[in-house]
């Protein structure tokens, strides 16, 4: 970093304002985020609540009412080429995805979080190490991990969360490096080295609790990525296998009726696009909260 | 500037000789006989099995298969595959135009609008062009592509009747059958790159707008335009490299399922086709293949990142 601190006057009343609430709180002053967190939180609430809201299982078939339209009797958002019941599908698919985003997600911070703030730290040998694993994992694209797991193991949901988790250490890991060599520098973590507190300490304690904010933010903005991943691999068929509700296999199965009934097709693309614009309104908000440069 | 370039250059060659050990290894793994896993068979008979072991060399140590598996990526003799029996070449080479074609028109749609959206976003900050153009991008950041796909279909194919849905024309052919054609994919697809582009232009410009050289280039009475334009851009510029070596990955995904939506027997569909079928020799080379043009790609931009900016220039070779 330079030596020049400006010492910009409106942004130290910024901080001296901000420092006497919650972050929470400010975040919930933001429009836009608040939208995100009430669509994230109506995902979440469908995903678990799910026996409770949906009117019928997922995968009954009603033999009466084949491609019933939106609005049907009995069935307001119509059936799909089996009878089975859109909403009720629509809801439990929210399970998969809320699962794949926060699972493969959790993952890869929780494998990319330490690598990058030991490679940080100490830089040398472990940065190098770190840092060419990092690069081997770039050359391979989400799409091509899926592929390959899919043709050794055979298609289903574990296999694309783990290519999701993979495929998004890099970020982690990363951000987590950045953050631990910038720290290293502050005179507190200096001090501390000085005064021979052990690393274990300095990386646990002085650290990773000031890396917290950005790595939070990777996060949230890393689900709606692994989101519309998980719904694209479902969509080609290397994800969940049928008859399991999934936003991403309800369209792969529309598209035989673009032409009869295309509502069918509309619906679940448009579950999967408002989940993931929440989760990004809600990360945008959150990344504004620390770097207010850039809003 | 020299010194960066060659150890970026020698990280790319490490970076892809491990990832062709993982693509070799990664069929191995299949549970089972190799001879099985590699034919997709599973009632072969001993002596069947014997002689798959024969050709591809299966009986041979790990290094030596290795070995003859890269003279044959390199020498382009793939042989042919285990499913279908055609030319694992030929099959590549008749899908390797569609895909490329599609990839560099995503590429340009994608820059011709992000860039300039970033840009004006950021000289315009907080300004309603800033919060509509954020706006759009994060629209494009969050619409899956297949369902974007789908709806274009919908509306232009479906009701109004004005472009095609699906199938593929050569450009050599018809160009203009062949852009229409081609006009709805790469669309889809270059949306997603702008979306990412602008977003990432923006925040570099607002950087670049702050810092003292832009603020040296007002003061000695530069016009406004000039200093955008002239200074600020150029190393904002740096930005795009970065972000097109990183997106390159998701673009492809993107490649894949979009030609899946509007028919196109590209690479992609190739690939999804041959996990389907078990056709491992086609799956390890189209992977090798893919890992490979992504090093190259980012290598690529490295150069060009030393290139545009002085800074990697000077200090890289330091390091």
């Amino acid at each position: 970093m330079s030596l020049t601190i400006a010492p910009d006057p409106a942004a130290m009343l910024e901080v001296a304002a901000r420092s006497d609430r919650h972050w929470w709180r400010r975040l919930l002053r933001r429009p836009p985020a608040v939208i995100g967190l009430v669509g994230v939180a109506v995902v979440a609430i469908a995903a678990i609540f799910a026996p409770l809201l949906s009117p019928y299982s997922p995968v009954a078939v009603d033999p009466a009412h084949f491609l019933a339209p939106v609005f049907s009797p009995g069935h307001l958002l119509g059936t799909d080429e089996l009878g089975r019941d859109v909403l009720s599908r629509l809801i439990y698919g929210a399970q998969p995805t809320l699962e794949v985003g926060v699972v493969a997600t959790g993952l890869a911070l929780v494998v990319g979080v330490p690598f990058g703030l030991v490679s940080g730290y100490y830089r040398g040998a472990a940065d190098m190490i770190a840092m060419r694993i990092t690069d081997v994992v770039l050359a391979f694209p989400y799409f091509l991990l899926a592929v390959g797991f899919a043709a050794i193991f055979g298609p289903s949901l574990p296999n694309v969360v783990v290519a999701l988790g993979i495929a998004s250490l890099p970020g982690f890991v990363r951000i987590a490096r950045a953050e631990a060599m910038a720290l290293r520098e502050q005179d507190y973590v200096q001090a501390a080295i000085v005064t021979g507190v052990r690393d274990r300490v300095i990386l646990f304690r002085h650290l990773l609790p000031n890396m917290i904010g950005p790595v939070l933010v990777q996060a949230t903005l890393t689900i709606p990525g692994a989101i519309l991943g998980a719904a694209l691999l479902s969509f080609l068929g290397l994800g969940e296998r049928p008859p399991t509700a999934s936003w991403g296999t309800m369209l792969a199965d529309a598209q035989q009726h673009l032409f009869d009934d295309p509502w069918l097709a509309i619906m679940p693309g448009l579950a999967i696009f408002l989940t993931t614009l929440c989760f990004n309104l809600l990360g945008d908000g959150l990344r504004d909260l620390f770097d207010p440069a850039m809003s | 500037m020299t010194v960066y370039v060659v150890r970026r250059l020698g990280v790319s060659v490490f970076t892809l000789v491990v990832a062709s050990m993982l693509v070799f290894l990664g069929v191995r793994a299949v549970p089972g006989n190799p001879a099985i896993a590699l034919t997709g068979n599973a009632d072969l008979s001993p002596g069947a099995i014997a002689a798959i072991e024969r050709q591809y060399g299966l009986n041979e140590p790990l290094p030596v298969q290795y070995i003859d598996w890269l003279r044959q990526i390199v020498t382009g003799h793939l042989g042919s595959s285990p499913v279908t029996g055609l030319s694992i070449t030929s099959e590549l080479a008749g899908a390797f135009p569609i895909t490329l074609e599609l990839t560099i028109l995503a590429m340009l749609i994608g820059i011709v609008l992000g860039v300039p959206a970033g840009i004006i976003a950021a000289v315009r900050r907080g300004k309603a062009a800033d919060y509509a153009g954020s706006a759009v991008a994060l629209f494009g950041l969050s619409i899956p592509s297949f369902w974007f796909g789908i709806l274009l279909i919908l509306i232009f194919a479906v009701k109004l009747h004005v472009l095609p849905a699906s199938s593929y024309v050569s450009f050599l052919t018809s160009p203009a059958s062949n852009l229409s054609h081609m006009i709805m994919p790469a669309f889809v697809l270059g949306t997603g790159v702008a979306a990412v582009l602008m977003r990432q232009m923006r925040s570099a410009m607002l950087e670049a707008l702050r810092a003292d050289y832009v603020r040296t280039a007002r003061a000695k009475g530069l016009p406004e335009l000039r200093v955008v334009l002239k200074h600020a851009l150029r190393n904002s510029l740096v930005t795009v490299a970065t972000v097109i070596g990183l997106q390159i990955g998701v673009l492809l995904s993107g490649v894949a399922v979009t030609e899946d939506v509007f028919g196109l027997s590209g690479v992609g569909n190739l690939t999804i086709n041959a996990v389907f079928q078990r056709d491992y020799p086609t799956i390890q080379a189209v992977a090798l293949i893919t890992a490979a043009a992504v090093i190259v790609i980012n290598f690529a931009m490295d150069f060009l990142y030393a290139y545009l900016s002085p800074r990697v220039r000077v200090e890289g070779d330091a390091q």
